[in-house]
Parts: C-alpha cells; sequence; structure tokens
C-alpha cells in the first residue's frame, strides 16, 4: 500500500488517528506504570519521541540496504529489535559523557525503552505500509509525540483520580485500562479525519 | 538451502558483530574519561582514572570520606567542597544541600563522577582516617546481647587515635547479605596500645553488622575496618567531670577513663550508668578497679527497673533522676555524654538545670 | 507491572541484607508499587491518610521518650515504652538521611491490645505510605494502627472533591 501522502498529513495521522498506542495499542505496558507521576512520564515520553524517530530511520537504512538485498527480509523481527538495543545503548553512554543533569532526567529511562512494543511497532508498520526515508522518520517522530500526548493525558487523568473513591477491585491497573479505553474510544473519533493506511 | 541458511545465520551474526564492535569502541572512548588530577586543600595532588563517582575514586587511593550507606546516596554523610572541576548539581544531590551549601561548592561525593580535573577541599583530620586489615584475637560475652570484640591490627601494624573516637566496621558478605556494609563503633580500649583495639557491640534484632558479630565471627578471622573518626573526646581542662552512658554507651568513656589513668589525671571524675536491671550491668569489677586506680573517680550505676532476685541495694531510678540527686552545682563542671539521642536530650535537661553552660557538654553524635 | 527506574532502585534497597538483615519486603513478591497501591487503598477505606497515621506514631513516641527505656502513661489511656540503640539505617527511598533506631512499644489498656513499630516506620508511612511488604518482621497492618492508636478519621464524605 504505497500510501500518496503528504507528509504533514501523514504526520498528524501518526500523531491522532493512528495514534500508536490508543489506536493500534502498542507500548501499553510502561504507559500504564509510569503514568503513575507527571515528571516521570514527561522524561519518559521525550525519550520514546527519541528513540522512536532514530530507530524508524536506522531500521529503514538496515533493511532496504542490507536485508532486501540479501533476501532476508524475513530476519527483520531479529534484527529490528537488535539495532533498537544497540542504539539505546550508545545514546545511553553518548548522553552520560555529554550531560549528567540529562542522563538523571532522561537517560535512565531508555533500558526500560527497548523492550518497548511500539518501538517494534514503527519499524514493522513502516516495511508493511512500504514508507520512504523521509516518511519513516516522520511516522516515527509523529507516532513517538502521540504516545507522548497519551502518556501525559492519562498521568493528568491520573493525579485527579487519587481523590476519587474507585471500586476496591478495580484499582490500579483495571481503572486505568478502563480509562485508556475510553481515551481510545475518543481517538476513534478522529479516524475519518486523514486516511492513510 | 544450505546458502541459504549460512548466507542468513552470516548476515545476523555480521550485523550483531559489528554492533558488538561499535559497543567496545563507544565503551573506550565515549565513556572512557580517561586520566584526571584531584588536587586536594590545594597541595596533594592525585593522579586517577575518570568515571567513578568521587566517593570512590578518594577511597581507592586511601582517603575515607564517611558514608553510611556504600555510596547509595541515602545518607548524605559523604559532603565534599568541590571548588573547581564539578559541573552542575545532579537531582539525586540537591535533596541533601541547604541553600547555603550549595552556594559553597558542597556535593555530594557518591553521587558527583570524576569526568575532569578537580579541586576539593576535605578536613585534615581525615587524612588521618586509613582502612586497617586485623584479626579477631577474642570474643568475650559482657552480657547477654552485648559482646566485646579485641582486634589485633595487622597491616597497618599500628593506629593513631584519641580517646573517644570510633572506626566503621566492615562486614563482609556472608550467609544473609550480598556486598560489604559498614557500621560505626567506639573504641573501648587504652589508645596508648597502638596495635589493637577493642570495641563492644550490642547485638540488633535485624541488624547486618550485630548479626554478623554476634552469630557468625570466630576467633583467628579478619576483619576490616577504617579510622579513626569522631571529635568525642576528653577536653584539657581543670573542670569536674561527668560521664553518663549506659550499654555500648559505655565503649568511649572506658577508653576516656583508661587515658585518664595513663596521665594520672587528678580531676575529679563521677560516671553515671543507667541500666534496666542487674543482667544489663557489665565490667563493674573493671570500673572498681579504676576507682582504685584513679585519685578521685566514682563509678556510679542506677537501675530504672531491678529485678526482685538482684537484690539491688544501689541507686534505683531514671538515670536523669540519680544524677539529679548526685549533683551539688554545676559550676566548673564538664559533661560527657553517649547514648541515644532521647537520653542525651534529657540529660541535658538535668545538666543546664544543675547550672553546667550547654557548650561544656559533650556528646557522640552518630547515636 | 513494570516500574520506572527509580521505583526498582528503591525495591532494591529494601532486600535483605541490603540496609537491614531481613529486608523491608518480607515474603511478598509483588512489585512494590502494588504494595503501595493496596495499602493506600486500605487507607482511604480506613477514612484517614498515611500523614495522619504517622503523625499519631509520632505523637506516642515523643510523649514516650520521657520513659527513658521504662513505661509511661500517656493521655487517654495508653502505656508507652521508647527504647533506641545508636547508629542509622538509610531511608530504602533514599531521603531523610539516617533513621534512628528507635523502638516505640504502645499498650493500649482500653483494649488490651499493644503494637511495636519503630522511627523507620514512622517515616517510610508518613512519607511514603510504606506498611513493609506482606510477611515482614516488621509490617504493620493500618487497620491496627489505627484501632489500638485509635488514629482519629475523617467524617463522612458526601460531596465531590472540589
Amino acid at each position: 500500500m504505497n500510501s500518496a501522502t503528504i507528509p504533514i498529513a501523514l504526520f498528524f495521522a501518526a500523531i491522532f488517528t493512528n495514534n500508536i498506542l490508543l489506536a493500534n495499542y502498542l507500548g501499553m505496558c510502561s504507559f500504564l506504570s509510569v503514568s503513575r507521576e507527571i515528571k516521570t512520564s514527561v522524561g519518559l515520553g521525550v525519550a520514546v519521541i527519541f528513540v522512536m524517530a532514530s530507530t524508524s530511520m536506522l531500521n529503514w537504512i538496515v533493511y532496504y540496504k542490507i536485508l532486501i538485498p540479501l533476501e532476508l527480509e524475513y530476519l527483520r523481527f531479529i534484527v529490528f529489535i537488535i539495532v533498537i538495543a544497540a542504539f539505546v545503548q550508545l545514546v545511553e553512554m553518548i548522553i552520560e559523557r555529554v550531560s549528567e543533569v540529562l542522563y538523571a532526567a532522561l537517560g535512565i529511562f531508555l533500558p526500560l525503552i527497548t523492550v518497548n512494543c511500539a518501538i517494534l511497532g514503527v519499524s514493522l508498520f513502516m516495511v508493511i505500509r512500504e514508507y520512504s526515508f523521509l516518511e519513516s522518520f516522520i511516522f516515527g517522530l509523529g507516532s513517538g509525540i502521540g504516545w507522548f500526548l497519551a502518556i501525559m493525558a492519562m498521568a493528568g487523568i491520573r493525579q485527579k483520580l487519587k481523590r476519587a473513591r474507585i471500586p476496591h477491585g478495580l484499582e490500579g491497573a483495571g481503572i486505568t485500562l478502563i480509562i485508556t479505553g475510553m481515551m481510545a474510544l475518543a481517538f476513534m473519533g478522529f479516524s475519518g479525519m486523514l486516511p492513510i493506511g | 538451502m544450505v546458502s541459504a541458511l549460512l548466507i542468513s545465520v552470516g548476515a545476523v551474526s555480521g550485523i550483531s558483530a559489528f554492533l558488538a564492535l561499535l559497543m567496545v569502541i563507544a565503551d573506550a572512548t565515549i565513556a572512557n574519561y580517561g586520566e584526571v588530577k584531584i588536587t586536594i586543600n590545594k597541595d596533594k595532588e592525585l593522579d586517577v582514572k575518570g568515571g567513578k563517582p568521587l566517593l570512590g575514586t578518594l577511597m581507592e587511593e586511601g582517603i575515607f570520606i564517611p558514608s553510611a550507606c556504600g555510596g547509595r546516596g541515602s545518607c548524605g554523610l559523604c559532603k565534599v567542597k568541590v571548588t573547581e572541576g564539578a559541573g552542575q548539581f545532579l537531582p539525586t544531590e540537591l535533596p541533601w544541600l541547604s541553600e547555603e551549601e550549595r552556594s559553597n561548592n558542597i556535593r555530594l561525593s557518591c553521587q558527583l563522577k570524576v569526568k575532569n580535573d578537580m579541586f576539593i577541599e576535605i578536613p585534615e583530620e581525615l587524612f588521618n582516617v586509613k582502612e586497617f586489615r586485623s584479626r579477631v584475637s577474642g570474643l568475650v560475652d559482657l552480657t547477654h546481647d552485648i559482646k566485646q570484640v579485641s582486634l589485633e591490627l595487622i597491616d597497618p601494624a599500628e593506629i593513631e587515635m584519641v580517646p573517644g573516637q570510633f572506626v566503621q566496621l566492615q562486614t563482609p558478605e556472608y550467609e544473609l547479605t550480598d556486598e560489604p556494609v559498614y557500621r560505626a563503633y567506639s573504641v573501648s580500649s587504652n589508645t596508648s596500645d597502638t596495635r589493637r583495639i577493642e570495641l563492644e557491640i550490642r547485638l540488633v534484632p535485624n541488624g547486618i553488622c550485630t548479626t554478623y558479630v554476634h552469630n557468625y565471627l570466630k576467633e583467628g578471622d579478619e576483619v576490616i575496618f577504617n579510622g579513626p573518626y569522631g571529635d568525642f573526646h576528653l577536653r584539657d581542662t581543670d573542670r569536674e567531670i561527668i560521664f553518663i552512658a549506659g550499654g555500648s554507651g559505655m565503649a568511649p568513656i572506658k577508653s576516656i577513663l583508661l587515658g585518664m589513668v595513663d596521665e594520672n589525671n587528678p580531676r575529679r571524675a563521677r560516671y553515671f550508668f543507667g541500666a534496666r536491671s542487674k543482667r544489663d550491668l557489665f565490667l563493674t569489677d573493671k570500673m572498681k578497679e579504676l576507682e582504685q586506680k584513679l585519685p578521685n573517680f566514682s563509678f556510679i550505676p542506677a537501675l530504672s527497673n531491678p529485678e526482685p532476685d538482684d537484690h539491688w541495694e544501689g541507686d534505683t531510678g531514671l538515670i536523669t533522676d540519680v544524677v539529679a540527686e548526685h549533683m551539688e552545682s554545676g559550676n566548673n563542671t564538664e559533661a560527657y555524654l553517649c547514648g541515644s539521642p532521647g537520653m542525651i536530650d534529657a540529660c541535658i535537661k538535668v545538666l543546664t538545670d544543675k547550672g553546667v553552660p550547654e557548650e561544656l557538654i559533650y556528646y557522640d553524635k552518630f547515636g | 507491572m513494570k516500574q520506572t527506574p527509580q521505583m526498582k532502585k528503591i525495591q532494591d534497597n529494601m532486600r535483605p541484607g541490603v540496609l537491614t538483615l531481613n529486608g523491608f519486603l518480607g515474603t511478598d513478591t509483588r512489585d512494590l508499587v502494588e504494595i503501595l497501591e493496596e495499602d493506600a487503598a486500605e487507607v482511604r477505606r480506613l477514612r484517614t491518610s498515611h500523614r495522619a497515621i504517622a503523625e499519631k506514631m509520632s505523637i506516642l513516641r515523643d510523649q514516650g521518650m520521657r520513659g527513658l527505656g521504662e513505661f509511661i502513661d500517656v493521655e487517654p489511656h495508653f502505656e508507652v515504652r521508647v527504647d533506641s540503640v545508636r547508629g542509622g539505617i538509610p531511608s530504602p527511598f533514599g531521603d531523610a538521611g539516617l533513621l534512628r533506631k528507635t523502638n516505640t512499644t504502645v499498650r493500649n489498656r482500653r483494649l488490651t491490645r499493644e503494637i511495636v513499630f519503630t522511627d523507620v516506620n514512622i517515616h517510610l508511612i508518613g512519607e511514603h505510605g510504606f506498611y513493609e511488604g506482606r510477611g515482614s518482621l516488621f509490617r504493620l497492618e493500618p487497620a491496627e494502627l489505627v484501632e489500638i492508636l485509635e488514629v482519629e478519621t475523617e467524617k463522612q464524605q458526601t460531596d465531590l472533591p472540589g
């Protein structure tokens, strides 16, 4: 499905209509646990944006320049994960060197992101929808921002939830998932606006 | 088929190997901070490998900054003044530093990593703190929960210290722990004997170090400790002395008294020892011996809750009440206290009520 | 459930042999965040707060300190004994410096029940809502604390919070 989309449409679609978390249900576990606190949500969100945008580009290069010429497309699952892990490790080292403060704010989340399925998901979507290099970058950046939006919204809602009286059985994960579902329903309202893949 | 298999295995291995190589190079370059110079008190210079926290780096060079939590950032004791080369304050340091400390360049040395040349300032006393290897030469039960541990120094073979100071004993990792842990104990022996030290260690439920000492340590075992630390010592004046300490708080007092015997110190001294019942009393013979050896010393034990079987004929009641009864006026008197914060606060009140100036009341603060 | 790296570090500090011999988690295998959430819910159900419980504990401890290691009467019908040993334990949450090793025993004469808690408990409950893991020797059940120490509870709330 070669999308004849304008880059800006793709960008907004990645954030809203095809939100990686609320429409595609990827990246849920760190979303559920980290959204307790707004400060940590910001840290994790920014780290996710950075890693998603970068790895979608890297994986595009690896897929189209190495795997396809060697007819090894089926290995993309393993190879993408290896690339993501190595990239995150490198970035952690660089951040620690350059700025101790930035490392304390962001760097500690990087190992958590390696296993975030949304990161792998973005790279796989890139393959399925046959995006170009530029489109991969925009899609990765947009998806990251969409994930960031979702976790910030959830963190804000959970602050309010602290004063609410929730039925015993639903506390914690239960109510959070219900709210995520309601947010997903709300975002479905966007779906007609920007048709992409 | 085989060639496809070989290509796929080769490709994945190739990519992984390339990335691993990248990691190794990065580790050697980006994460490698090389050699840096730390200048202490504008005088001493150390050439060290960068990349580790300041606390650990200094420890490897034989300089021991006090720390109770093993560099985890949870005790706030390892503060060091860094005048140059420190970089921005880390979020893990900020909770421990007041406004004033921050403006004075005080940093938490267990969190601050050494990445470039640094200029630091530390108190001179810390240079005298060394790490010692020693051997257990004696283990004696003083009461049901206090053990006297005698350590014979191996390397360095001698320790220079003042009566009243303490050392940090290292509990190595043993059956119940994963890593070494340090705990502070006052030295109870005569410090003029520089080749050995004695500690009085009370068993604390759920205590890592005390459980090790009471249940695992044997004669002949090697023990590592560092020191000496502490500011609690006898001031050189003519004033009368009042000592108040119970339980393992006796340790620094005993050391001070032994020091007084050596110099035949003529000052009048009274030691009020508070305990619950007779089974908490110990070394009473030693105290009687000191009463003979010193010109003007009396040992006054007081039990707050004697058992009927104790047939106790000495003072009874709370230690603060006993002190109040015995004291006439606080004129020309200094006091040395060793115990829990609650006991110290209560004693300070009694002493100041009797006229002892607060600045002449000294206590060991690591309680 | 995944935890933030900070929480994981704190939970690692709570394991046996790191700060204390038996640690703070007992035989509880749950994540720290789950433990905190469940106890927070229990406290809400009891219509009180972590702060209120910790404050009552502090008040009784401060009154009990006057006894210097012996039982002392505290209004209205408590007997409290406070004893301590030297030294301090760092907080597993990495705050507050060294917490004193002080044990407070409170006897409620009216209910003829007794409970023991430490200064570490007071800090962990008041600042973090942490009552220790199930099976820990020093675990305190919020319900027991509220009952024996007679912690004030909120009146019925019928309005929605502002």
